[in-house]
């Protein structure tokens, strides 16, 4: 046990920094619920902004790597008359697979994905529990390939989509508090270095 | 060295004699008379009885004084055992009756600078002995200190996330009524089961935590 002397010592060298962070009041009663149309299309929404992005980099990237191989000739092709950059429909392929791995690995380890763990959503299957890594991989080809399926959320009575009736899922309300911010990351690292 | 030491002293020098005069003891006629006789017994009887008294004075006061040295003691343990029992039955009761008529509280607010004992007093030694941790524990589970964070912040949302998050779960709420006035639908069932695994409990950041 630190004796009130220490903690005085140690309060007067560096002031302890005190961040208290609790669920608001309003958000406690709907925790645990399905969520509706609207937070899952925005987190939707992050996921495939994200998954665009990292396909963006990889196709810079190897067209980067491309004037490596062959420095010379014009940017769109190489000297062999070889594309750089490979044709969209190959991308978007990549993206789709990507997608399909990135959401069955979140959903089967903690339930949720970026734009959940930002929009306060996790996905649980019918006995409220994890997904299992079969059930992932389905949930995540269905939404992949079907993701208009999502719009049935309103439709339904209970806040399910498609692929949650066919799956037995359930996408719900469970804000994770204190998501680490690029400012907060930043100011703890500063911190740190003050140390 | 002188030249004339005593070796070579003149032979006319005078030389100290000594004489020496004896006297011859003056005739005294011997006490045969019966008046002298009597003077005599009666002189040394008188001395000798002096002798004798001051003799047995001398003994008997140091016998006194032997005896009263090493015969204190038992008469102080006598006395004690009179003594002690009354003293014990009497002097609380006295103590007692003293201090009822006296209200010892004034008397030390009166006299005695309380403050000054405290300012002297070692408190963060005392501070040290107390066992802070249960008492905060006790504290925080007596004013339900996480109720109170919650009031304080409750509907308010805290970080800029909670509020994008309030808002689309208003949106999600307004998307809903809507079309469930449409359909003419009386309620949702959106209850989910399992646990849900929200942080509810408070985050306290200490630097030892920050450095872990």
């Amino acid at each position: 046990m630190t004796s009130f002397r220490d903690y005085q010592d140690r309060r007067q060298r560096d002031v302890t920094e005190m961040r208290m962070e609790v669920l608001p009041l309003g958000a406690r009663e709907f925790q645990g619920d399905r969520a509706g149309l609207i937070t899952r299309l925005a987190a939707g929404v992050i996921d495939v902004v994200a998954i665009f992005l990292v396909v963006l980099g990889v196709a810079v990237v190897g067209w980067m790597l491309s004037f490596i191989v062959s420095p010379l000739n014009p940017l769109a092709t190489t000297a062999d008359g070889m594309r750089r950059l490979p044709p969209v429909l190959v991308l978007v392929l990549i993206g789709y697979a990507l997608a399909w791995l990135y959401f069955m690995i979140c959903w089967a380890t903690s339930g949720r994905t970026i734009g959940n763990l930002v929009m306060g959503l996790r996905v649980i299957n019918f006995k409220g529990s994890r997904l299992r890594w079969p059930t992932a991989a389905l949930r995540s080809v269905f939404v992949v390939v079907f993701p208009v399926g999502l719009a049935w959320v309103v439709v339904s009575g209970a806040n399910r989509s498609v692929q949650d009736l066919v799956l037995r899922t359930n996408v719900t309300y469970d804000w994770v508090v204190g998501v680490p911010t690029l400012a907060r990351i930043l100011g703890r690292n500063r911190d740190a270095q003050q140390k | 060295m002188r030249e004339n030491g005593p070796m070579s002293q003149p032979e006319s020098a005078p030389r100290p004699e000594v004489v020496l005069v004896t006297r011859p003891t003056a005739d005294q006629p011997a006490p045969t008379s019966p008046a002298h006789v009597l003077r005599a017994v009666i002189s040394h009887s008188i001395g000798l009885a002096t002798f004798t008294i001051t003799t047995a004075a001398s003994i008997t006061q140091q016998a006194v004084s032997a005896a009263a040295s090493s015969g204190t003691h038992v008469a102080q343990r006598g006395m004690s055992v009179v003594v002690d029992p009354i003293l014990d039955a009497v002097v609380p009761r006295v103590a007692d009756a003293v201090l009822d008529r006296l209200d010892l509280t004034q008397i030390v607010l009166d006299h005695v600078d309380v403050d000054a004992i405290v300012a002297k007093a070692d408190i963060e030694a005392v501070i040290d002995r107390v066992p802070i941790v249960p008492i905060a524990d006790y504290v925080i589970d007596e004013i339900d200190l996480p109720q109170i964070i919650r009031q304080s912040t409750g509907g308010v949302a805290t970080d800029a996330i909670n509020s994008v998050r309030v808002q689309t779960f208003g949106a999600d709420q307004w998307v809903s009524r809507l079309t469930d006035a449409i359909v003419r639908r009386r309620q949702r069932n959106v209850h989910a089961p399992g646990d849900r695994e929200s942080h509810e409990e408070m985050t306290h950041e200490s630097p030892e935590e920050q450095m872990t």
